[in-house]
């Protein structure tokens, strides 16, 4: 009994650190992304569409969309010059990376939003698997 | 013996501390693991990507500390389980997951899980190591 009361103290304990945390850590994820995700058949109804690859160069070297640019946070600096070149203003922006579970999209989309002001940028939703199902990439996930 | 459990236990204790700190420097990245298990909803997993690490943080501090050790080692087990779980799931559903246990971002296919469920079931052996000789130094004292 002594061990369960032990047990819910620690547990109560490291729960509030969890809380602090998500709203004082810098690196804390965001509770809603919901709101930049959107679905491949809704892209395909875009007009037009600004791809953007936050995977990693490797995964990019090895295959992508075609047309798709890359810029992942690893090399955000460098790859930002070659975005500022290329990017449309009035072509929505779709990023996407490895699968539903890959948050890299999120990050670069979001890092878009706050830094460059793109307004209309989206995460495309299941990302590369979600490419490889319809069939417009060759491949499973890298 | 009781030494070689209390020796065993601060082993678990600090790397569980390591876990936990490894964790809370990138919580996005854990959390992009925990979503490669597919089991959680998206919510459900960044409230796991900042609790868990703390309750692995105190977890650690409490077994190397040697505070609340019976609450500790409850936690501890029941932490642990859970990884196996987890990790047997995944590598029964042929999941390319990420296992997130010491924040790695190299991905695990179905023969890499065998290290991270050794590991986790030889962090629960040093658990019942610790309490098996706590105990018997106890009995010992109380004949």
């Amino acid at each position: 009994m002594k061990s369960v009361r032990e047990a819910c103290i620690i547990s109560v304990v490291a729960g509030l650190c969890g809380v602090i945390a998500f709203f004082a850590h810098p690196k804390a994820p965001a509770f809603h992304v919901d709101e930049l995700e959107v679905e491949l058949e809704e892209v395909l109804r875009f007009e037009e569409a600004f791809w953007i690859d936050a995977r990693s160069d490797e995964d990019f070297e090895k295959g992508h969309l075609e047309g798709a640019l890359s810029l992942n946070e690893e090399r955000w600096e460098e790859q930002i010059v070659d975005f500022l070149d290329a990017w449309n203003p009035d072509a929505p922006t779709v990023v996407y990376c490895s699968s539903q579970a890959c948050l890299r999209s999120h990050e670069v989309a979001e890092r878009l939003k706050a830094e460059l002001g793109v307004e209309n940028v989206f995460v495309l939703k299941g990302g590369w698997e979600k490419l490889a199902e319809a069939g417009m990439v060759e491949g499973a996930n890298q | 013996m009781r030494r070689l459990g209390q020796f065993v236990e601060i082993i678990v204790g600090v790397a569980f501390l390591w876990a936990g700190i490894v964790k809370l420097m990138d919580p996005s990245a854990f959390l992009s693991a925990i979503l490669t298990y597919e089991v959680f909803s998206y919510k459900v997993s960044v409230i796991a990507s900042l609790g868990v690490p703390y309750l692995e943080l105190c977890v650690g501090a409490c077994l190397v500390f040697r505070v609340m050790k019976g609450g500790a080692r409850l936690l501890a087990v029941g932490l642990l389980v859970v990884f196996v779980i987890l990790l047997s799931q995944a590598a029964m559903r042929g999941l390319d997951v990420d296992c997130g246990c010491f924040g790695s971002s190299a991905k695990s296919s179905e023969a890499g899980f065998f290290w991270p469920i050794a590991r986790d079931i030889l962090m629960l052996v040093g658990i019942g190591l610790g309490m098996i000789a706590e105990e018997n130094a106890n009995g010992s004292r109380e004949k």
